[in-house]
């Protein structure tokens, strides 16, 4: 499994599609409303899954495939949230994103475009 | 050369971008391009400060808060060039003084910073790093951010530098910096 992360609009979609040959079809982009298709070969927006999940009290799982792309943003470097959701999510996220890494066999983080392989 | 320069608020990047700039330009003009486009006292105070900081940095100060290749029309192109920051830039483009608002401006500053960076001969660029927070925004917000990272991904992608400065420290995704 690969991770791709980094902030909105820096190109982790584009970057998942050139190294790994994706297409659009091949491509699951989650809501804060369900939980993704984990059969998909590439997941994005992960923290709206995320989201999903802190909002229904249900635990944040991994269920993808071995050779799966998981892309999710970074959502972490604002100020503390007010609200008690958006900080549990937060907070959830970020908890998340490391057991992601943890499994991964590569991590990258997107930067204006750049990929920069963190492992 | 073309280099460019992003991070978070407060970490460094105008001092570094400074630095870099007066590097490349040798003895050749330094211009620093102003972006601000003063519309009130406390605007004009803020350029004042601006100005007195720059001063006896030796940038000769081209003001050009919209269009920003046009500024090449009264500047030497083989110059070097300081633009601090697209940020600004995209604000004017975007958000009109009066009141209106363009959408498309994030495709129209791109192409003036892709004009500019291949006309001049050195343009050091500073953007600000607004992506990675959980807030969720109106949708001019949203439109803001998506053009800005527009024109950062336009300029990562031409300049033969690209740095993301991290407090005070220079973290090179791209080329190397000429320091």
């Amino acid at each position: 499994m690969v991770f791709i992360t980094g902030g909105a609009y820096q190109g982790k979609r584009d970057c998942a599609k050139e190294k790994y040959g994706l297409r659009d079809e091949d491509i699951f982009t989650c809501t804060a409303d369900s939980a993704p298709d984990w059969d998909s070969r590439c997941i994005e927006h992960l923290e709206r899954y995320a989201l999903y999940c802190v909002k229904n009290g249900l635990p944040i799982e991994d269920r993808s495939r071995d050779d799966a792309v998981l892309i999710g943003d970074d959502i972490f470097c604002g100020v503390v949230p007010i609200d008690v959701t958006e900080r549990t999510w937060r907070e959830e996220t970020g908890r998340f994103y490391g057991r992601l890494s943890q499994r991964a066999a590569s991590v990258y983080r997107l930067f204006c475009g750049l990929a920069l392989q963190l492992k | 050369m073309n280099v460019f320069f992003s991070g978070g608020c407060k970490n460094g990047k105008s001092t570094l971008a400074e630095r870099t700039v007066k590097a490349l330009a040798g003895g050749d003009p330094l211009y620093y391009i102003a972006t601000m486009i003063p519309h009130d006292e406390e605007d004009r105070i803020r350029i004042r400060r601006h100005v007195a900081s720059r001063d006896g940095m030796g940038f000769i100060t081209l003001e050009q808060g919209t269009d920003v290749a046009r500024c090449l029309d009264r500047a030497d192109p083989q110059g070097s060039f300081l633009l601090d920051s697209v940020t600004a830039l995209l604000s004017n483009e975007m958000f009109l003084p009066d009141g209106g608002y363009d959408p498309d401006a994030g495709e129209r500053a791109a192409a003036e910073l892709r004009e500019l960076a291949a006309r001049a001969k050195n343009v050091v660029f500073v953007s600000d790093f607004i992506y990675a927070d959980s807030g969720l925004y109106d949708s001019y917000t949203e439109t803001y951010r998506r053009a800005l990272a527009l024109c950062d991904r336009t300029l990562a992608e031409i300049c033969d530098t690209v740095v993301e400065v991290v407090s005070t420290n220079p973290v090179v995704y791209k080329g190397v910096l000429p320091l």
